[in-house]
């Protein structure tokens, strides 16, 4: 074996190592330069290494050790919350590759762990996927159901109001504006379950009422909800 | 002299040195004091000084001459506009016009804000943040918008204790608190909704939209 046959492994597997390492000392910088104490950075950063190893991302890990640092919350919380996201995403990615995606983008993998760890469940994120017109889009309605989730609706009525949507034809930035319809009908005085029923009828949607492109569909009464509105007054038309 | 002397029209034209006709004997008396007043004053005022003239041009030279203003200036001058009264309502009426047709019923339907009056770009959206807490000093928001860093936004006081900051924000969902006086975290009872942040508290999350956001 010559010397160069003799060193071709070794440099296959330096230049494999390369990334790790890279994301290791990425996520370890972010860390310092927030000034998380050195044992905290450390337990972050083999936790981040193992993540990059199984091909999920480290930025949501760093960025909750960052959060629970900002908050003063002691160090053994802020590593119980960094492992507990390690293994929702981790959770997600199989999830994900349940669902027929081999190598889920970590964005994606990202919003599929913050879903599930709001409740959602494995079979929602495949129904969402199979809603989207291409894998990367799923990323909001994933995050969007949730959210509806958390306002208040069922998980079921929320996924079906984000695939009811896709399925209109909303393009997929479209589907934020989905937590904003739901609130406004909160205001109302509209309750889950009739806040659902509208959602999935389109109440609020651009297109809806056949009115065409950014015509909207205000369920009437609905606030407008610009954000200048002065403080102390009321979101809710007098008289509704 | 007093203000009960009275001159003829004579006296006030010597006075004046212009030609004049014949005047009484008391009148020229007069007339020849008061002129002799004059000269006596004039020849007590000190001419200036020669010194001073010159201090007082080289002064004006040194100013520094009035800028020239830019050719586009006139548009913000004010100035007077002559119109016929017929013209206002003719003004105002295509004022409306123009009103409506450029914002048709979109907005009036539209549960959200509408795109151009609420955007700041395609993919940034204005939020209205806002808590009421009499009680604080200092009220900042701290979340995924600022890596947690409570320092980044401070919420102007108004009125009643209420706390509030307008922020800029990319579309897409966010994660905060309220930090009163540095130290306690608080959810937004205004935000979409409220999720565990994984330490045993609440975040406050809001999805921004492209068509803005709707708070409680």
């Amino acid at each position: 074996m010559t010397w160069i046959n003799r060193c071709l492994p070794l440099t296959a597997l330096l230049l494999a190592a390369a990334p790790l390492s890279s994301q290791e000392v990425a996520v370890r910088a972010q860390l310092e330069a927030r000034g998380l104490a050195p044992t905290l950075i450390a337990e972050v950063a083999a936790i981040a290494a193992d993540a990059t190893a199984q091909g999920i991302p480290t930025g949501p890990l760093a960025n909750k050790a960052i959060e629970g640092w900002a908050k003063r919350v002691p160090e053994a919380r802020i590593m119980m919350a960094v492992r507990q996201m390690s293994a929702q995403m981790i959770q997600a990615q199989t999830a994900l590759r349940a669902a027929g995606l081999d190598g889920p983008p970590g964005m994606l993998i990202a919003a599929a762990a913050e879903a599930l760890g709001r409740g959602m469940r494995p079979e929602d994120v495949r129904t969402l996927l199979d809603a989207v017109p291409a894998p990367d889009q799923a990323g909001d309605g994933l995050r969007v159901a949730a959210a509806l989730a958390a306002q208040g609706l069922g998980r079921e009525q929320a996924v079906a109001v984000v695939v009811r949507a896709l399925r209109r034809g909303e393009p997929a930035a479209r589907l934020l504006d989905l937590p904003s319809i739901a609130q406004a009908l909160k205001a109302q005085g509209l309750g889950p379950a009739q806040i659902g029923k509208q959602m999935m009828e389109g109440g609020g949607m651009m297109g809806s009422r056949g009115q065409g492109q950014g015509a909207g569909g205000r369920p009437p009464g609905v606030p407008p909800g610009r954000p200048d509105n002065p403080p102390g007054q009321s979101k809710r038309p007098s008289g509704t | 002299m007093t203000d009960n002397e009275t001159f003829s029209r004579d006296a006030q034209q010597s006075m004046d040195g212009e030609p004049h006709g014949s005047m009484s004997d008391a009148e020229r008396m007069q007339v020849d004091r008061l002129l002799r007043a004059i000269d006596s004053y004039r020849a007590a005022i000190m001419p200036p000084d020669a010194a001073l003239h010159d201090a007082v041009l080289a002064g004006i030279r040194g100013r520094t001459p009035a800028r020239k203003r830019p050719a586009w200036h006139w548009l913000f001058e004010p100035r007077p506009i002559r119109l016929r009264p017929v013209w206002v309502p003719v003004i105002a009426a295509a004022a409306a016009l123009l009103w409506l047709g450029v914002r048709p019923g979109a907005d009036i339907e539209s549960p959200l804000p509408s795109e151009a009056t609420a955007s700041v770009t395609s993919s940034t959206m204005f939020v209205h943040f806002q808590l009421t807490a009499p009680d604080a000093n200092l009220v900042s928001i701290a979340g995924s918008f600022t890596d947690w860093r409570a320092d980044t936004y401070r919420l102007d006081r108004e009125d009643g204790g209420i706390w509030s900051i307008t922020l800029a924000l990319p579309l897409g969902e966010h994660q905060y608190q309220f930090v009163i006086d540095g130290d306690r975290w608080i959810p937004d009872p205004r935000a979409h909704a409220q999720i565990d942040d994984g330490f045993g508290g609440t975040n406050s999350l809001v999805i921004v939209g492209p068509r803005g956001v709707v708070q409680t």
